[in-house]
């Protein structure tokens, strides 16, 4: 290589050296100007030679190459994992599945701009609700409205998160387009051989009332519906989260009140005692069909949970008959899963509260009953704000010693 | 000095009452202070509305096999119909209009199904109200009672065994004719017999006829669809598919008919009674395909 660069700057010097003959017209000055700029050249040339030289030096005399290859070597594959584990994460807050990226397992691998936004996420779409007793049933004033096979009983429930609103047609696509029918991992074991006969209208998977696995067109914000038992815990499963257990669903609406040594009061519907047609989608509404999840947001839990009456029954995960009266038990089907708060088709507004029960098949699929999503506060890591709340003391200790800093 | 009064003679009184009243549904002549037809029991207050307001009622017959849901279908019919502003509003005429209204539903809210009808037509609930339908300039008076089904098919099978039901059905304009889905999906044969020989019955009493045909509107209403969704989505090829004899005759002897499908109940549970068997207990209400048969029956009126 220094064999072609000398021979390059000679050819250059000789051409240089005419050209300045010509300029100046005198072969003396043109030679002496030539050389000057030779060696001025020459000079850098040789400066740059000897700090690339001094720079390459360290590496070369690295006592263990062996290591740093590797090094070198894992680095990149490190970057892109990193990079598939946070597109992964971005994908599935995309779908909605933020609780996944909450579990303790999952938050210690995802950078916090993204456990913030989970948790985010989290705290639009779901409402905490705390735990304590709850009345299960016919109630603590035993009204004569109340039929005769539902026997009040006071249950203990731990905190949780319930969705604000239902699932939507919308949400449900997400579930659909993923493989949910095909991912076998996601549905209860006892009816994977039924699987097949979950599928809609035109025969694809898919809720009963879809067109060739897709929702109708406008419906995308109203509640899912045609879905069984069974679809409906596998949605819940894939987006990290389960059913809300009859207990659970009944605290979240009655919103109970503890009272030491007496049973707790709670309200008949989540807005209060009174009935109010204004307030949720019953057969009184006059709508004679689902409304989108969003309206009717006067009738909202104290908690902040949408429509938990009217609209569609919802599934939870408890068995129907559970809080049946012994003294006047019906004879059921032993698939029956209990459905909760009323649909647009419930005639009557005694069976539309927040301590009536009904009753379907595991694999009804009808409708008027969709579902919502609940998940224990204990499945989560906890809450950063709400932890801030509880130890003020050591936030302030923790700024102060980020200002000193 | 004795007072001069004038007292009314109780002969004079009576004179009044010696009047027959003829009942509106058999024609016999009554006293006119009785409550019931002496010959087929049916109340003459119906009588009595006739006759002062002037305007001729129609009946339309609601039928079916016993527990085919007669009394649920009439009183779920009447409080819909009574409750909303829809296309055919409802207003009941006389008191006693309103107990079944009142009986079926204080059951339906408390989770149980009325008591079955009796068989003894003095104790069956007749309905007379004034229906007023969108597109008709004029409202209609209807009358229709809630017989019992056994008393229905002691009738068919022994013309006159039940004058009330005899004159009824002779009278009526409009039939509704209730199949109970729920035995026909258990492969009951019962239904297909009971509504064939129904219709056999009601179109030779039929005078209105057409080549042979009768034009009496009837409405073949699937009831308890609500344990079949297919028979909701067409009624008709459910009727055609599950009931062909009952197809096959309602082709051949009505130019005026209509398949429909109805439900009262969302799902049902089953009570063990002490010494009565099982009980259907309806764990909700959500009435579907109520107010179509009716509607349409009362515009084909």
């Amino acid at each position: 290589m220094n064999r072609y660069v000398v021979g390059g700057a000679g050819v250059a010097s000789v051409v240089v050296l005419i050209s300045l003959t010509w300029l100046f017209g005198s072969f003396s000055w043109a030679l002496a100007t030539t050389v000057l700029i030779a060696a001025v050249g020459g000079g850098f040339f040789a400066y740059r030679q000897f700090t690339q030289k001094f720079a390459a030096q360290p590496s070369t005399n690295s006592s263990q190459p062996e290591d740093a290859a590797p090094r070198r070597a894992a680095s990149p594959v490190d970057t892109s994992n990193s990079k598939d584990s946070q597109s992964l994460a971005r994908k599935m807050l995309d779908q909605g599945r933020y609780t996944l990226l909450l579990r303790p397992q999952i938050a210690e691998s995802i950078p916090s701009k993204l456990l913030n936004r989970a948790q985010t996420m989290l705290d639009d779409e779901m409402t905490l609700v705390p735990g304590g007793e709850t009345i299960v049933g016919k109630g603590a004033n035993d009204s004569p409205d109340s039929p005769d096979h539902l026997d009040g009983r006071v249950v203990q429930v731990e905190g949780f998160y319930l969705d604000r609103y239902q699932v939507t047609n919308e949400q449900f696509y997400r579930f659909v387009q993923n493989g949910g029918y095909e991912q076998i991992s996601l549905w209860d074991p006892e009816i994977v051989p039924a699987l097949l006969d979950f599928v809609d209208s035109t025969g694809e998977p898919g809720p009963l009332f879809w067109k060739n696995g897709k929702y109708l067109s406008g419906q995308a914000q109203l509640p899912v519906v045609g879905v069984c038992w069974y679809e409906a815990a596998a949605y819940a499963r894939w987006v990290g989260k389960r059913l809300p257990t009859d207990p659970e669903w009944v605290k979240s609406g009655s919103w109970p009140v503890p009272l030491p040594g007496a049973r707790p009061i709670q309200r008949k519907y989540p807005w209060g005692e009174a009935f109010d047609l204004n307030k949720c989608n019953l057969w009184g509404s006059g709508h004679g069909s689902t409304v989108p999840v969003e309206k009717y947001d006067e009738g909202m839990s104290v908690g902040g949970a949408n429509q938990l009456i009217g609209n569609v029954w919802e599934w939870t995960s408890s068995r129907f008959g559970a809080w049946q009266s012994s003294s006047s038990p019906l004879v059921l089907d032993a698939s029956m899963r209990s459905i909760r708060g009323g649909a647009f088709d419930t005639y009557f507004e005694t069976q539309a509260t927040c301590d009536f029960q009904s009753g379907d098949k595991a694999v009804a699929r009808k409708r008027n009953i969709g579902f919502r999503c609940a998940i224990g506060i204990c499945d989560l890591i906890p809450d950063q704000s709400m932890q801030a709340e509880e130890h003020p003391a050591q936030v302030e200790t923790q700024e102060l010693a980020e200002v000193a800093q | 000095m004795t007072k001069r009064v004038l007292v009314a003679m109780d002969s004079y009184r009576l004179a009044e009452c010696a009047v027959p009243l003829a009942c509106y549904i058999c024609g016999s002549d009554n006293n006119y202070n009785t409550e019931l037809c002496r010959h087929c029991a049916a109340p003459l207050a119906l009588s009595h509305q006739a006759r002062t307001q002037g305007v001729r009622p129609q009946m339309v017959a609601v039928l079916g096999t016993a527990a085919a849901g007669k009394t649920v279908y009439l009183g779920m019919l009447l409080d819909m119909l009574t409750r909303q502003n829809s296309r055919v509003q409802v207003l009941a005429r006389g008191a006693f209009s309103i107990t079944l209204q009142q009986r079926t539903m204080m059951a339906l809210s408390n989770c149980r199904f009325p008591e079955k009808t009796p068989n003894e037509p003095d104790r069956w609930n007749w309905v007379h109200c004034q229906a007023k339908i969108n597109s008709k300039k004029n409202p209609m008076e209807l009358i229709m009672p809630d017989m019992a089904g056994e008393a229905i098919l002691e009738e068919i099978d022994h013309p006159n065994a039940y004058p009330a039901i005899h004159s009824f059905l002779e009278k009526c304009s409009g039939v509704i004719l209730l199949a109970d889905t729920d035995r026909i999906e258990r492969g009951g044969a019962e239904q297909n017999y009971f509504l064939m020989k129904l219709i056999t019955y009601l179109s030779e009493q039929d005078s209105r006829k057409t080549r042979g045909k009768t034009t009496r509107p009837v409405a073949i209403v699937f009831s308890k669809a609500d344990r079949c969704e297919p028979c909701f989505d067409n009624p008709e090829l459910y009727a055609r598919e599950k009931t062909p004899n009952l197809w096959q005759q309602v082709q051949q002897r009505f130019t005026n008919y209509g398949f429909f499908a109805s439900g009262v109940a969302g799902s049902v549970g089953f009570r063990e009674e002490l010494g009565e068997g099982t009980s259907a207990v309806p764990l909700r209400i959500e009435p579907r395909g109520i107010v179509e048969p009716f509607e349409w029956l009362v515009r084909k009126v």
